[in-house]
């Protein structure tokens, strides 16, 4: 009987399978289908598209700190600064060839879900224009909070798969499988359960698990959703934080601190964050974007409703109340005293909300927030002593309530 | 009020229509609803009995839009959340937003938390244009709006209210389309600035009223042949501040077609007959050209363009780019490399509100337009 693998062999082992399928997907007769993180991507699964997603090797880059370089070679292209580092880290790739991985396969079609951000809707246009390829925009209008309106919207999307699915049935010359789909969403149902028990045990003081470790061990549910492996993987992650659990081992010692995060991680500063903030004592637990993929998919339902129902109400597409709603639970839940707010340079379609959200969160947690502007992934933009020093003037202020309130 | 205004007076109060505004309110007891723009069917605010405002920016001082903006946002969206908070909030009874891209959807949360009580209703428009169910999906939004105004303000809109208000809306765009044919072939006739404040002035203010400046303003024309003019497209959403057309007149360069949003999108906007009134909205949507570019591919664009440059055979394209778009960001180096190979001069100009220096702009303009005249301008 073979030694069974921890989390990190057995996702080390899924991403070099995957990608090993990917670069020889023409070999195995697929097609490669380039697509945002959130994207239905059961879709391509049922049908036998290898699902490709550039934003993902653009993280790998970025934190490998190669940001500021390889984006440079996109703007000598002409693109502007201020575009989204992924993208630009991207086309900077496609233009030299430069990364710290063995790059990604050439895509053979494009599927965009807005329901993350419109960057990429027109990231993937650029990219289909150099092949003349297809690109299918997935489009979720904002998940507003009128009841029927979102009836409506719902309603709108399942039309939509619909459509990929006969756009997907045109490119392939083959029919789609429903009964293949089913098996995929329920293979996504049972490993984003899973994920979000992972994520949950934030909840543990201490903590088992910081936000790094959440962003580390999300990538399998982002690129391998309703796959067994998924699912397999998962529940080993899961059973060895149990184990820490168990023996009361927690991220840092004496935790003091428990951090809510807004928006994405500045990638390149990784590991210099933990351990900054684990000098302090503290630690941050979460955040809504590792939350996103803790998708409820109910297999009663007729699939394409249930998808539709779950990528379009992601927090990325949601009202700014809706948002705050979402961060109030984790607070709760999570037992959170400190929060720390990143406005990303690269990510308006997140950061635009971040201000109001602060407010909002603030208000009714009595907490005050850290607020700091930066890039997630372009090191031009990261300013180091002056965040520095916000971070240790921010925990000096939580010390002092702290005091005051013990 | 704004039945019979000279030219002169047209672009005063395009520069800030907001005090005439507020005696028609006064004097009309109507209510005012605001819109960024978009896609918003202004027609069906129109029918209500309600003034539908286009909002297009300030140039007063930013005093709270950076607060709940980054400073990387698109300007205009800064300036149209400066005008609401800190400037003319108070006129308005309500506002219908529209949702385009990334920034008009936070933008619509932003504001109606900023006004708590209000009514500030969104309109989801698709963004995507290409198949079925982008129209069912134009039905349903534009419905559910009818629907909130009726909710909202106890009023009843029927068929007929709207036919009328159609009507009224397409004199208007086919008033300033047929001013706009003078101006291309006389462009002595009318300034470039005056002619653009017709437009600008035609999303804001009473049609009922200003369609009959209009036709003083068609009639009054002098059709005079005039040497010495370069024709030019205008490409872009919109051009801001409105000085930059004193530019373009300063060196006499006649707009002789233009993709704005503020400009030839908002003329192709008549509505057909010959169907229910909604049915006639859906399609329409579809019909003209859209607020931003984040829908199309930028062949369509650059075919556009193309076809207008074959049409009007243009001295050059003067791109206006609103700083920190990110749907034109990403749209304009391939775009720029299309004109290049079908050797078209493209001028790109980036504008900012509030804060763009228009001697750089001019400085630019010159020494483009020098150089394709070979310094004979």
């Amino acid at each position: 009987m073979s030694e069974k693998l921890s989390s990190k062999a057995l996702s080390k082992k899924i991403t070099d399978e995957y990608m090993d399928e990917a670069f020889r997907a023409h070999e195995l007769g697929k097609l490669v289908g380039y697509t945002t993180a959130i994207s239905p991507v059961e879709l391509f699964v049922a049908h036998d598209i290898v699902p490709i997603y550039p934003e993902n090797h653009a993280v790998a880059n970025l934190t490998a700190k190669k940001g500021a370089e390889i984006c440079s070679i996109t703007e000598n292209l002409g693109y502007t600064s201020h575009l989204c580092a992924y993208a630009r880290t991207d086309l900077g790739y496609r233009e030299s060839g430069k990364t710290i991985t063995k790059g990604i396969p050439e895509p053979d079609i494009f599927l965009a879900c807005n329901a993350q951000c419109f960057t990429l809707t027109k990231w993937f246009q650029v990219l289909a224009r150099r092949g003349d390829l297809p690109v299918f925009v997935f489009d979720t209008p904002e998940y507003v909070m009128d009841k029927t309106a979102r009836q409506e919207i719902v309603k709108y999307c399942v039309l939509q798969l619909k459509e990929v699915i006969a756009w997907l049935e045109q490119i392939t010359k083959k029919k789609f499988n429903y009964d293949r789909l089913q098996e995929v969403l329920y293979y996504s149902a049972k490993s984003s359960i899973l994920y979000k028990k992972f994520l949950d045990m934030a909840q543990y003081k201490p903590s088992p698990i910081s936000i790094f470790d959440a962003l580390i061990g999300m990538a399998i549910a982002v690129y391998r959703r309703g796959t067994p492996e998924c699912v397999e993987y998962y529940q080993t992650l899961c059973d060895e934080i149990e184990e820490k659990v168990a023996k009361g081992i927690g991220v840092v010692q004496n935790e003091k601190y428990r951090l809510y995060w807004e928006n994405l991680p500045v990638w390149f500063k990784f590991s210099d964050h933990a351990k900054l903030l684990a000098s302090y004592g503290a630690v941050i637990l979460t955040s809504l974007y590792v939350h996103a993929w803790s998708l409820d998919f109910d297999l009663t339902k007729d699939p394409l409703e249930t998808l539709a129902q779950n990528y379009v109400d992601r927090f990325s597409n949601s009202t700014i109340e809706d948002r705050a709603a979402m961060a109030m639970d984790l607070f709760k839940r999570y037992d959170m005293n400190g929060m720390i707010m990143f406005m990303n340079r690269s990510c308006k379609a997140v950061s635009f909300a971040v201000p109001t959200l602060k407010d909002i969160l603030v208000k009714k947690t009595g907490i005050p927030a850290l607020v700091f502007e930066s890039d997630m992934g372009d090191q031009r933009f990261y300013s180091e002593t002056q965040i520095r020093t916000r971070i240790e003037a921010y925990f000096e202020t939580l010390d002092q309530l702290h005091r005051k309130t013990a | 009020m704004w039945e019979n205004l000279s030219l002169k007076e047209v672009t005063e109060c395009a520069k800030d229509p907001y005090p005439s505004i507020r005696r028609w309110k006064e004097q009309t007891k109507k209510a005012v609803i605001g819109s960024t723009i978009a896609d918003v069917p202004e027609e069906v605010i129109y029918a209500f009995g309600f003034l539908p405002v286009a909002l297009l920016g300030t140039s007063k001082p930013l005093k709270k839009a950076p607060s709940l903006l980054p400073d990387n946002a698109c300007s205009l969206a800064r300036s149209n959340l400066e005008l609401a908070l800190s400037y003319e909030g108070d006129l308005f009874d309500g506002f219908v937003l529209p949702q385009v891209c990334d920034t008009t959807q936070h933008l619509s949360d932003i504001w109606r938390i900023n006004f708590p009580g209000r009514y500030v209703e969104c309109f989801l428009a698709p963004r995507q244009v290409d198949r079925p169910s982008a129209k069912y999906w134009v039905k349903e939004e534009t419905e559910r709006m009818i629907n909130s105004l009726h909710t909202r303000f106890g009023k009843t809109v029927s068929d007929d209210d709207l036919r009328k208000s159609f009507a009224l809306h397409n004199e208007n765009k086919e008033l300033l389309k047929d001013i706009y044919e003078v101006k291309r072939k006389y462009p002595a006739s009318i300034t470039n600035k005056e002619f653009f404040s017709l437009i600008k002035l035609s999303m804001q203010v009473d049609k009922a009223e200003f369609n009959e400046t209009l036709k003083k303003v068609k009639d009054g024309l002098v059709k005079t042949e005039v040497e010495g003019y370069i024709d030019v497209i205008l490409a872009g959403i919109t051009c801001d501040p409105p000085e930059i057309f004193d530019l373009l007149d300063e060196i006499k360069l006649n707009v002789v077609a233009d993709t704005l949003v503020t400009g030839s999108r908002y003329l192709q906007g008549t509505i057909g007959n010959g169907m229910s009134p909604i049915d006639a909205l859906t399609e329409r949507h579809f019909k003209r050209g859209f607020y931003s570019p984040i829908h199309d591919n930028v062949y369509k664009g650059f075919n556009e363009l193309k076809a207008l440059c074959d049409k009007y055979k243009p001295r050059a394209v003067v791109y206006i780019h609103i700083e920190f778009c990110e749907s034109e960001e990403y749209d304009l180096p391939d775009l720029k490399s299309m004109m290049r190979k079908e050797g078209i001069p493209m001028h790109v100009l980036s504008t900012e509100f509030q804060t763009l220096s228009l001697s750089h702009v001019r400085t630019r303009l010159q020494a483009f337009f020098e150089s394709l005249t070979g310094g004979s301008l």
